[in-house]
């Protein structure tokens, strides 16, 4: 059984397997359900350990590699392999799974057996998406995602919940259906050059097509990619998706489904595209750009934690944004381990907000003040994480940041000069914020007995401060692992095909081609 | 070829004739005998149990017979045990909840099985005459159907039917009449090789008008929501199931005589106004059965993008009806579970079911998603094949159009889930619930969630009974 001898496999067969495992229990039995959750991702991340210690980064091939014939008519194979990004992705989800469960226990009281079975499925797909190398499962692993997220956000969500999941599905949804178009002219001109079906990515990597193709192919995934990452103006589901989700979902949101659409644009959208990609490349930096400046100013207005956290996010993708359009070592690895360092911290920002949230039932800044009196435990743990966000040295964020900025700046001087102003910003409302909420006078009589951190929470918040640090001082082992998966991504983008003779076929109103 | 295709003949046929022999025996015997009074469906769904048991594949040959009016092939085989299974369902939700009186049950049945028998013959038929009469034999009784329970609304449905129908079938005969005169033979093989001329062209559009009121396309749809909201639930999961499908297979065959031309562009135009214009009239939808009426019109039209993938196409078309299908009769099934008045549920009345039936929602949600294609769903896999047809062949902006409104429904069909999960239930459901609905509801809900990750030995099917058209 290759599908359970092949670790991605297995992932993601455990997750949806421990998904349905979960619709089976009893829906009143809480301990069960929570304890079954909760080993089932720590099982996972267990698995996934072993993706990291079999993973070769002095290979540049796709590792782990599964092949298995799905729907042969249409050349449609279950192929699944990873490189280093995806390797780091794939951790970074597993390692976010058990912390989203445990930050669930007391936050989810209604109908929980459906909300985890959701956050299962969820995880089989997230994981689906990274290790996919095949276009037809990557996009069923892409779109199957928005099932179990749309009903964490509009069941168990915040008072517009409704309002936000919709939103949110149908933003990805329409974003997505050209990318599916594209998807299947990709494949139809490969079949027209070559005679054979296939939607293997390695074996349409290169393919022969024209400029002007290339140009409608890279702008339909590239729709489908700005709405989730999110590029400035597509971005406006963010915030409310953000707000209304419980904070695993929030979690995950930022934590894993962002880098969803940064990773599209890596292994899909540019290495199909190359041409293509070049010349949308400046377009798409600055876009990120302006989502480091508007996304900072818009986080700084916010009297809503949660908001603010959902805007920052909008700025640091947009710095990720900047590195992998450089095509430049030190930008695109630097962009790698900042989706990873975005992972992290916006995913403790937000459960430092939820905690706050489970004790006062407010996330408003106004609401608090003073809490290290209090709280003392939960304000230092707050303060890194705050610190790490803003790209404090010696703490993840600062490694990726300065590598982004200095790759591009080789790039784009004058993007990467106002990427800079993003950095200060970031200061400027994280700070605010954790001063306002942190220090002065207790004003709030209501907050003079909440509790500090209990060991739930240290223990949900701890391996995430764990990596925190260690990416801050030591980031080379993820770096190490990235940078061969960063070179072929370089290089793919810089191969330019020659025009093919077939230009884009458009029938309107009934004519008929071929 | 096999070796004895009167033999295989015998036992195909053996099917329909035991239907006919069953209708005959649902209508009569239970006058006769009064204890037999009410078990008319169980007989029913007997009689098409055993006919499906002896169903046997076609061997891998085109048969044809009473010169050549009707063709056995795998294509009729596969077609057949749809219809069979439709069928099955249909009479197992009307055992459930008895659509007519006691005293009428008996023609409910004999009426269905007689619609059965046109779908079926419909379906295997080789040229537009014995089509026309397959078609009167399956309108006719489904027109009876829609107001058996001779209620304001069902009236309205039958009459409206019946008159928009006569309309349709009116169109057909005079196409057929204009084409038998510069025909040699009405066969489609005949056809494809005839005179191209503005007259047949004429006969042509005619015939297809009428084919495409069955089909539900728009702007021959006008029927659809109140018959659909006005029939008895089964009936109206009938016409979105097997009406369509009938109609769905004629038309193909007249579209495919077409490699180019007139005919063709104005199928493009069906499908892209059917698309748009369906999928636009759905959002303001507040009736269950009126929503999935215009889904079902929607869904025409994405069939009909499919055509213009060929071969490949068609091999879609044959995967899609059956996807489409179980999803929108595990829709009706939900709405007749819920049903208190007779046009059924409003979307409204939904609210709260994820509490009081968690399982009855997520199979309804399951359908939903499945209506609106999202993966993993198989309604998505229908969708996918019937696109990358129409893409291989270069009908890119057609697909575009499709796909972009088939990302508008899923406004419409996520209201539907919205309403079950996220709104408090005002009054409780009702709380007897016959276990025969919610069998059928559980099926097609496994099947839907099955066949499209494993829509493999499905869509082999579909490839080898496209092969024979």
């Amino acid at each position: 059984m290759e599908f359970l001898t092949n670790p991605l496999s297995l992932l993601i067969l455990l997750s949806a397997a421990s998904g349905l495992a979960l619709l089976a229990v009893p829906p009143e039995k809480d301990g069960a359900l929570k304890g079954l959750a909760l080993a089932a991702t720590l099982l996972i991340f267990f698995v996934s350990l072993k993706l990291y210690s079999g993973f070769d980064p002095a290979q540049t091939a796709m590792q782990f590699q599964l092949d298995k014939a799905w729907l042969p008519s249409f050349g449609i194979n279950y192929l699944l392999g990873i490189d280093g990004i995806s390797l780091l992705m794939i951790m970074l989800t597993t390692l976010l799974m058990p912390i989203a469960v445990l930050a669930s226990f007391n936050y989810i009281k209604e109908s929980r057996r459906g909300y985890y079975a959701c956050l299962m499925f969820l995880e089989a797909s997230m994981i689906g998406v990274f290790a996919a190398l095949d276009l037809f499962a990557f996009y069923l692993f892409w779109e199957g995602m928005l099932i179990p997220m749309y009903f964490l956000i509009g069941i168990w969500g915040g008072p517009r919940r409704i309002y936000a999941a919709l939103k949110f599905f149908i933003y990805t949804m329409a974003g997505s259906v050209l990318m599916l178009v594209a998807i299947l002219w990709v494949v139809s001109a490969h079949h027209a050059a070559t005679g054979a079906w296939t939607f293997s990515l390695p074996a349409l990597y290169g393919g022969a097509l024209t400029e002007q193709a290339q140009f409608w192919l890279f702008a339909a995934f590239a729709l489908a990619f700005a709405v989730k990452v999110p590029l400035f103006p597509f971005h406006t589901w963010l915030p409310d998706a953000h707000v209304e989700a419980p904070t695993a979902g929030s979690v995950l949101l930022a934590g894993v489904l962002l880098k969803m659409g940064i990773y599209g644009y890596m292994r899909l959208a540019v290495p199909l595209f190359p041409v293509a990609a070049l010349e949308f490349a400046p377009w798409l930096a600055g876009l990120g750009v302006f989502g480091i400046i508007y996304g900072s100013l818009v986080a700084w207005t916010q009297k809503d934690m949660k908001k603010m956290v959902a805007y920052s996010s909008v700025a640091h993708l947009g710095t990720v944004m900047l590195g992998i359009m450089a095509f430049e070592q030190s930008a695109v690895s630097g962009a790698v381990l900042q989706m990873v360092n975005h992972g992290l911290s916006t995913g403790a920002l937000f459960l430092l907000v939820g905690v706050l949230y489970e004790r006062r039932h407010t996330r408003m800044i106004e609401d608090y003040g003073g809490l290290a009196k209090v709280m003392p435990a939960f304000s230092a743990v707050f303060l890194v994480v705050t610190l790490s966000s803003i790209g404090m040295p010696g703490l993840n964020g600062f490694i990726g940041e300065v590598l982004v900025l200095f790759g591009s700046f080789r790039v784009y001087p004058w993007l990467a000069g106002a990427a800079v102003s993003g950095v200060i910003l970031s200061a400027v409302y994280m700070l605010g914020m954790y001063q306002q909420v942190i220090f002065g006078p207790l004003r709030h009589t209501e907050n003079k007995v909440l509790p500090d951190l209990s060991v739930r929470e240290w223990l949900y918040l701890a391996p995430l401060l764990i990596f925190i640090v260690l990416i801050g001082v030591w980031p080379n082992p993820f770096l190490r692992r990235a940078m061969p998966a960063v070179n072929s991504y370089i290089s793919l983008s810089r191969q330019q095909t020659a025009p093919a003779p077939a230009v884009v076929k458009i029938a309107l109103g009934g004519e008929k081609t071929q | 070829m096999i070796a004895d295709p009167l033999a295989y003949a015998a036992s195909a046929l053996s099917g329909p004739l035991l239907l006919v022999l069953t209708a005959f025996v649902c209508l009569l015997l239970p006058l006769f005998i009064r204890q037999l009074r009410g078990t008319q469906g169980l007989i029913a769904l007997g009689a098409v149990l055993v006919a499906i048991t002896f169903f046997r594949q076609a061997p891998p040959a085109e048969l044809a017979f009473f010169s050549e009016a009707l063709l056995l092939s795998p294509l009729s085989s596969y077609l057949w045990a749809f219809a069979l299974g439709v069928l099955a369902l249909v009479i197992a939700l009307s055992i459930a909840r008895p659509p007519a009186p006691e005293e009428n049950l008996g023609e409910y049945y004999f009426l269905l099985f007689m619609a059965g028998i046109g779908l079926m013959v419909l379906v295997a038929a080789g040229d537009l005459f014995t089509a026309f009469i397959a078609l009167e034999l399956l309108s006719l009784p489904v027109y009876a159907l829609a107001g058996i329970r001779r209620s304001k609304p069902g009236l309205e449905a039958a009459y409206k039917y019946f008159m928009l129908g006569a309309f349709g079938s009116g169109m057909t005969v005079m196409g057929i009449a204009i084409l038998s005169s510069l025909y040699p033979a009405l066969t489609f093989t005949a056809l494809k090789v005839g005179p191209a001329q503005p007259l047949a062209l004429a006969g042509f559009l005619l015939v297809i008008s009428g084919f495409a009121f069955k089909t539900a396309l728009v702007p021959f749809h006008m029927w659809v929501p109140d018959a659909y909201e006005g029939a008895p639930t089964p009936i109206s999961a009938f016409m979105a199931a097997a009406v369509k499908a009938g109609g769905v297979i004629v038309l193909w065959r007249l579209f495919s005589l077409f490699s180019g031309g007139p005919i063709r562009e104005i199928f493009w135009w069906l499908a892209v106004v059917t698309a748009v214009s369906a999928n636009l009239m759905a959002l303001a939808q507040k009736g269950l059965k009126r929503l999935l009426a215009y889904s079902s019109v929607a869904h025409a039209g994405y069939i009909a993008v499919a055509f213009f993938g060929g071969r490949q196409g068609f091999e879609a078309v044959l995967y899609y009806l059956p996807v489409y299908a179980m999803a929108t009769i595990g829709a009706f099934s939900v709405a007749l579970l819920l049903e208190k008045e007779e046009k059924g549920p409003q979307i409204e009345d939904l609210a709260g079911l994820a509490k009081t039936r968690p399982w009855v929602a997520g199979a309804m949600a399951a359908f939903m998603f499945s209506l609106a294609g999202v993966p993993p769903l198989a309604g998505f896999f229908a969708k996918f094949y019937a696109f990358a047809g129409a893409v291989n062949s270069g009908y890119t902006s057609l697909v575009i159009i499709a796909i972009i409104m088939s990302a508008v429904s899923i406004y419409y069909y996520l209201k539907v889930t919205v309403v079950m999960y996220m709104k408090p239930s005002a009054n409780g459901h009702t709380a007897e619930a016959p276990g025969l609905i919610e069998a059928v509801i559980f099926l097609m809900a496994a099947g839907v969630i099955l066949a499209g990750i494993f829509s493999r030995p499905l869509l082999e099917q579909a490839a080898e009974a496209s092969r024979w058209f």
